[in-house]
């Protein structure tokens, strides 16, 4: 029994904990006990983090009709897999306090949370561990399943609209694998990977094609991100925190599966299109721009702080594919390092929102503001959030930001580049628009008598806050599993050091980059104090044109942020994607009508004489 | 266009350090080279100032430029006559201007009510209300009169001698007076002036007196919100 296995049963036990506790009150703290001793079991993997070990086998094998199904962990899953555990267990925390009790207040079942919770981490965990395309397909259902119960904890609505579209990736994933067997007639990756080098371009582009299709609809690759942002915001907000970290990333695992380790990025360069000047490469990088972009752009328009979150949980992943499709070794050191990042501050954000939700009971951008003086804990937690989602240093968002970019630039890729700045730009104006909405301006009247969100829920935040700000210092703790995983998976190998990266081209040295911006602040710092005594004033006392105010009048604007901008880009939003997605639906109903009618009106007599006539013409001849 | 010297004479604090003065008198000198004006435009002096602002008499080289609020302004240009109405806002906002901060009379109207001198509804002068640092007297004054002003304020601030937002708090309960007597007895503003002439240890035996009794009878103080975590009942405004 190795320690893969060990960590399977753990998280198992995790599942039956979940289920055994119930609704008690300590439901929530065993769980993320046990959550914490998965952690300490990867942590006991993490040779293969730091490129000690290159696997750890499972002993656990099913051989089903001379098909062999086995499991293992390389670095590449230990890096997804450490991310999941310690999302799961931050969320479970986060939920076991003061919000269960309210959660349990409302109606809802801590059980059921908990479970549907330990399920996504199991499933994620099985899904990293499959050996070959087959167990991965498994995985990949529990995976799917699991989410769906998570996501239909908060809505059903959206969690059928989720479901739809799983299922349709699954049929695609499915359809690809068939063709994998019948072209290289084995599911193992060594041997695919050895096979497909010997395959024309068209097995290639349908193989490829279908999986990342399929594995997009996960990761929410523009054009099927439609079901993500509301199935999200709708989820009770621990679980979003854990959705937003890490969930849709299992497609990128997914992806950088089959396109790096199996086919090769090298070799979709060698794909042209026709009639262009792209390559399947070029094809690939624009998708992930316009996942940056369009999603990133949608969200400065959200008034739901959970949906503006969402959004952006969708455009990030665009800058992961973008880094790895460079696939050289910063810009896919950028893309892999960006997942550990995103994890990070996407989680700080919803849980910070979550706690918002939990004093005033609204995610409403409309409805907040001022929430500073009262719940200042929760805004730090959020202000660092913002600094990494909108990749500013001294946060770990502006590591893999810069990497890459840098990439980009070295791929000669200007307009790609210009695509990334253009989703930074929408990302900081929307993020602003967050924090701005939320905690700073005018206190409501309503609000006067909040508090800070309690420790059960701050602890985690702050935890969170501090990995941010260490791996923003410090990036090359997380440079150093990246670079194992770029090892494992044939990519070209980052150097790096402790504060960042060497390069003949400028590197970067984020221990110098850092203490610098900390100098500034304490420069600043000086002269504020060393100035004369400051005085606090109310937000009352304050100029409006010369008038008095009032606490009942509203001085500071939320509605209709940003309307010069949204002037020059509103004609721009025209909901395509729905009406796509809406012409698919209606034309799936008119084809279902079509046969229905076919079914219901037609001639059994007739048919049988046809099939029976079509049996005996194959027997005679 | 002299300076009428209504001063009440200030005592300067004794210092022991001899640079403490050559330190002061930098920071005066770099206060008189960089002002920001919040013009509170109330009269027909308002059309005086564009000219005097852009390009053909330029404020701007001497350091003086706009501002769009008091709590970043130095400067508070009254330009022409202040009704009644009026006057209760420029001194809410004269009060929300950051120390030290100087106030300007433009046009005979702020000196002595001038044309309106009969009407029932204006303040006839502005020193009674606000402690006024120059009067640009004239109806109305060109803009070579408003930069000479200014140009008068900039060395009485490099002097050291333009600190009359300090007689605001020293003599609060005269000036108080005169509010009241025109506002009537329930005239308060947001800011306390008597809490803040406490907190910069302005305060003196004019600061308090028979008005600032009237309105501390019904005076409800503003407190400021701090961050905290715990929110403590009845504490703040509700009292």
């Amino acid at each position: 029994m190795s320690l893969l296995d060990k960590l399977l049963i753990l998280s198992l036990l995790t599942v039956v904990l979940a289920l055994f506790m119930g609704n008690r009150k300590m439901a929530g703290w065993s769980v993320t006990v046990v959550y914490a001793g998965q952690l300490v079991a990867l942590w006991m993997m993490s040779g293969l983090g730091y490129g000690e070990i290159s696997e750890i086998r499972s002993a656990v094998e099913l051989t089903i009709w001379q098909y062999r199904l086995h499991w293992q962990f390389d670095a590449l899953s230990w890096f997804f897999a450490f991310i999941t555990v310690a999302a799961a267990m931050l969320a479970s925390w986060f939920s076991a306090g003061g919000w269960a009790q309210a959660y349990r207040e409302q109606g809802g079942s801590i059980r059921l949370f908990n479970v549907a919770l330990a399920l996504n981490v199991l499933g994620m965990l099985v899904l990293l561990a499959s050996g070959e395309l087959l167990s991965l397909f498994i995985g990949w259902e529990l995976v799917s399943w699991a989410t769906f119960m998570l996501l239909a904890l908060g809505s059903m609505r959206y969690a059928m609209h989720y479901l739809v579209y799983a299922i349709v990736g699954a049929v695609v994933i499915l359809a690809a694998m068939l063709m994998t067997y019948v072209q290289v007639g084995s599911l193992e990756f060594n041997q695919v990977a050895e096979a497909a080098a010997g395959l024309d371009n068209t097995s290639i582009w349908w193989i490829g094609g279908l999986f990342v299709i399929g594995f997009g609809i996960k990761m929410a690759l523009l054009p099927f991100h439609l079901w993500q942002t509301k199935a999200y915001a709708a989820t009770p907000g621990p679980g979003a925190a854990f959705l937003g970290a890490i969930s849709s990333r299992m497609g990128l695992f997914a992806i950088v599966l089959i396109l790096v380790k199996l086919i090769g990025i090298s070799r979709l360069l060698e794909m042209p299109i026709s009639f262009t000047f792209l390559s399947a490469r070029d094809l690939l990088a624009w998708v992930a721009v316009f996942t940056i972009i369009f999603p990133t752009l949608t969200a400065l328009r959200q008034h739901d702080a959970r949906r503006l979150l969402a959004w952006h949980g969708i455009g990030q992943g665009g800058y992961m594919l973008l880094g790895i499709v460079v696939a050289d070794d910063l810009g896919s050191a950028g893309g892999l390092m960006h997942v550990f990042n995103h994890a990070t501050y996407q989680a700080v954000l919803f849980m910070s929102v979550t706690a918002v939700v939990y004093r005033t009971g609204t995610s409403d951008l409309n409805k907040l503001g001022g929430l500073f003086t009262r719940m200042p804990l929760s805004f730090l937690a959020m202000l660092i959030g913002i600094i990494g989602l909108a990749g500013l240093p001294p946060m770990n968002g502006f590591v893999s930001k810069w990497l890459v970019y840098r990439s980009l630039i070295i791929d000669g890729s200007p307009m790609l580049f210009l695509g990334t700045v253009i989703g930074t730009l929408g990302t900081i104006l929307s993020v602003y628009k967050l924090i701005h909405n939320t905690f700073l301006g005018q206190l409501r009247l309503e609000h006067e008598t909040v508090e800070e969100a309690p420790l059960s829920m701050v602890l985690p935040m702050m935890l969170l806050s501090a990995v941010i700000f260490t791996t923003g210092f410090f990036p090359g703790l997380v440079l150093g599993w990246v670079a194992s995983v770029q090892a494992a998976v044939g990519l070209p190998v980052l150097a790096y050091h402790a504060g960042g990266i060497d390069s003949a081209n400028g590197g970067l040295d984020m221990i110098w980059v850092v203490s610098v911006l900390l100098a500034g602040f304490a420069i600043a710092t000086l002269i504020f104090f060393s100035g004369g005594r400051s005085r606090r004033v109310h937000q009352l006392d304050n100029y409006a044109g010369g008038h008095f105010l009032t606490a009942d009048t509203r001085y500071q604007y939320s509605d209709n942020f940003y309307p010069g901008l949204m002037h020059l880009i509103g004609p721009w939003y025209r909901s395509s994607f729905k009406r796509m997605e809406q012409g698919l639906v209606s034309m799936l109903d008119f084809l279902s009508m079509l046969a229905s009618g076919w079914h219901r009106h037609g001639h059994p007599s007739f048919y049988l004489l046809t099939l029976v006539v079509v049996v005996l013409f194959t027997v005679v001849m | 266009m002299k300076r009428k010297d209504i001063s009440i004479p200030v005592e300067q604090p004794k210092r022991s350090n001899p640079l403490a003065n050559v330190f002061d008198e930098l920071m005066d000198f770099c206060r008189s080279r960089s002002m920001f004006m919040l013009h509170y435009c109330t009269g027909c002096g308002a059309i005086e100032l564009p000219p005097a602002m852009t390009s053909r008499f330029d404020m701007e080289r001497l350091g003086i430029q706009p501002m769009v609020t008091p709590r970043q302004a130095d400067i508070l240009l009254i330009t022409g006559y202040v009704s009644i109405k009026t006057l209760k806002r420029v001194i809410m906002t004269y009060e929300q201007m950051a120390s030290p901060k100087y106030v300007v009379g433009i046009c005979s109207c702020t000196v002595n009510g001038g044309m309106y001198w009969q009407s029932y509804a204006t303040a006839k002068v502005l020193k009674d209300y606000l402690p006024v640092d120059i009067y640009i007297a004239g109806c109305m004054p060109r803009p070579e009169a408003v930069i000479e002003g200014l140009r008068e304020l900039m060395s009485d601030i490099k002097q050291g001698k333009a600190n009359s937002w300090q007689r605001y708090y020293k003599n609060y309960d005269y000036y108080l007076g005169n509010q009241q007597k025109l506002f009537g007895d329930n005239w308060q503003t947001p800011t306390d002036i008597i809490a803040e002439a406490r907190h910069y240890n302005l305060i003196s035996e004019q600061t308090e007196g028979k008005h600032t009794a009237v309105l501390q009878q019904h005076q409800k103080p503003l407190e400021a919100f701090e961050a905290r975590l715990k929110h403590q009942q009845g504490q703040a405004r509700e009292q």
